[in-house]
């Protein structure tokens, strides 16, 4: 490809991603509150009051999840990881001990109460499992020294720290064309959101991984 | 002294309290016209409107609710409620050909304001009501009412072979391209059948009862909590729903201490979800 072009569609990439960024930076901060009864939380008020550690595990997932997603602008960055290592290094590390410690534990609480029945509830609880276990995977690699390996499993973890946004593009398009109930669209979205990531990065690795 | 004179004036004063059944033997007879008093139902039709005004101003048919409270003498006290407003009515009652006919006027300080003209025929009354001020786009309507009794009943549920489609708030972006026939299933927002199953003044409702309802249906099911309770919708796209119900009689514009703590209960429920599905439903989030 032309590598002008290349470099053209990279800058595309980096800005569609702040857009989504930014309104996922939004979401975040309608809950600067941390009220109980806020945004999302106003359909969640059973589990608030019924379950003791959900409204502070849901903040702990709101607030580090975020901080996630700056990944995105550094990590798959070329002249970041040739000429700048020890940013990506600084990041990286901020990105497993956030998804470790806090994200994907939190996520995988949050889970077991998921809306949308049994089948997003089993989801949303795979998913935290499959990014827990990737980022560990990918963090296990570089310990070792093994860019080749980290890299692959860093971007089948970030591609499903990036289903926080794909879920939420995949309702609109689904709400946009069917108007659907609000909870049968949350059954299609639980799935949607992260599933053709993983497949699309799989490709993208089995590609690559040819050249 | 002064204590025991203020006692006096005190057991006069209740002694004449006491009186007043004495004064009600006169409203006893005005037995003749008990018939004439209640609630009198059906639609409330133009006949009459500017030709110039925007359709889209007025409802061709309402549901209207004529009350005939009291008859003295010749003197007529009533109430007229239609479309969100309830309008005390004061007027005169003449016989013609010996069948009573009635002249009833809205306080005319509001330019929707009118007068009702007319007569009573066995069970139904039939006439017209004629605007003050020609300003207001609708100037006649024409009525035939019958008598029905306003009782609550929280067991009352929308009828189930209603269609529950919502004309008056749909979305103006057509999925059909402009040249071919607009589908107006897509179009138009309607309620599923859960509008006819769940009941919001029998049962205290919890959030996995409503999780899965449009913000249509959610706007349902509270308002059938009012519909329930007489209350006259100003709304259009409310009163859509429930004028065509047979139970349904607009008879009060206040709903102040006429909730029940159940209903008050799922009421604060419903509006939260509502709120969340006009933020969220199709906006990029959860």
């Amino acid at each position: 490809m032309n590598p002008f072009l290349k470099e053209y569609k990279k800058i595309l990439w980096q800005l569609c991603f702040a857009w989504f960024f930014i309104l996922m930076l939004t979401i975040t901060l309608k809950y600067s509150s941390f009220d109980s009864n806020v945004a999302f939380l106003q359909i969640k008020q059973t589990e608030v009051n019924s379950i003791p550690p959900y409204l502070f595990i849901f903040y702990m997932h709101v607030c580090s999840g975020i901080f996630s997603l700056l990944a995105g602008f550094t990590q798959f960055n070329n002249r970041i990881l040739t000429n700048k290592k020890g940013v990506h290094k600084v990041m990286g590390k901020l990105y497993v001990v956030i998804v470790l410690l806090l994200a994907a534990p939190s996520g995988f609480f949050i889970g077991l109460f998921a809306n949308g029945g049994l089948y997003a509830k089993i989801s949303f609880v795979v998913l935290a499992v499959l990014w827990f276990y990737f980022t560990l995977k990918a963090f296990l690699e570089i310990k070792k020294r093994n860019i080749l390996m980290h890299k692959k499993w860093m971007l089948r973890s970030f591609a499903l720290a990036f289903s926080a946004i794909t879920l939420r593009l995949w309702k609109v398009i689904l709400v946009y064309l069917f108007h659907p109930a609000p909870m049968d669209v949350y059954q299609v979205i639980a799935w949607l959101g992260w599933v053709p990531n993983l497949l699309v990065i799989e490709y993208y690795i089995f590609k690559t991984q040819n050249k | 002294m002064k204590k025991a004179v203020f006692l006096l004036m005190l057991i006069v004063f209740f002694s004449c309290k006491k009186e007043t059944p004495v004064v009600a033997d006169s409203i006893v007879k005005t037995d003749t016209n008990l018939a004439l008093y209640g609630n009198w139902v059906g639609d409330f039709v133009v006949v009459d409107s500017d030709s110039l005004a925007d359709e889209t101003d007025f409802m061709y048919t309402n549901k209207i609710n004529l009350v005939i409270k009291k008859i003295e003498k010749n003197k007529v006290y009533g109430q007229s409620i239609v479309a969100g407003n309830s309008r005390p009515l004061l007027g005169e009652i003449t016989m013609v050909n010996g069948k009573p006919c009635f002249i009833l006027k809205e306080p005319g300080d509001r330019k929707d304001d009118g007068r009702f003209e007319f007569a009573f025929f066995n069970d139904t009354i039939e006439g017209k009501w004629l605007v003050n001020n020609k300003k207001y786009p609708v100037w006649e309507r024409k009525f035939k009412l019958t008598k029905q009794v306003f009782k609550y009943n929280p067991k009352l549920m929308l009828p189930e072979d209603g269609d529950y489609i919502d004309w008056f708030s749909g979305r103006t972006d057509s999925i059909a391209p402009p040249d071919e026939e607009a589908q107006y299933s897509e179009v138009f927002r309607s309620a599923s059948d859960i509008i006819t199953k769940l009941n919001a003044s029998t049962t205290l409702l919890n959030e996995s009862d409503l999780k899965n309802l449009k913000k249509l249906e959610l706007e349902i099911i509270r308002n059938t909590i009012f519909a329930r309770h007489g209350y006259t919708f100003k709304k259009k796209s409310f009163r859509q729903f429930f004028d065509p119900v047979d139970w349904y009689i607009p008879v009060t514009d206040d709903m102040s201490g006429k909730l029940t703590l159940i209903e008050q209960k799922n009421i604060v429920l419903l509006n939260r979800f509502q709120k969340y599905a006009e933020d969220n439903y199709d906006s990029f989030g959860r």
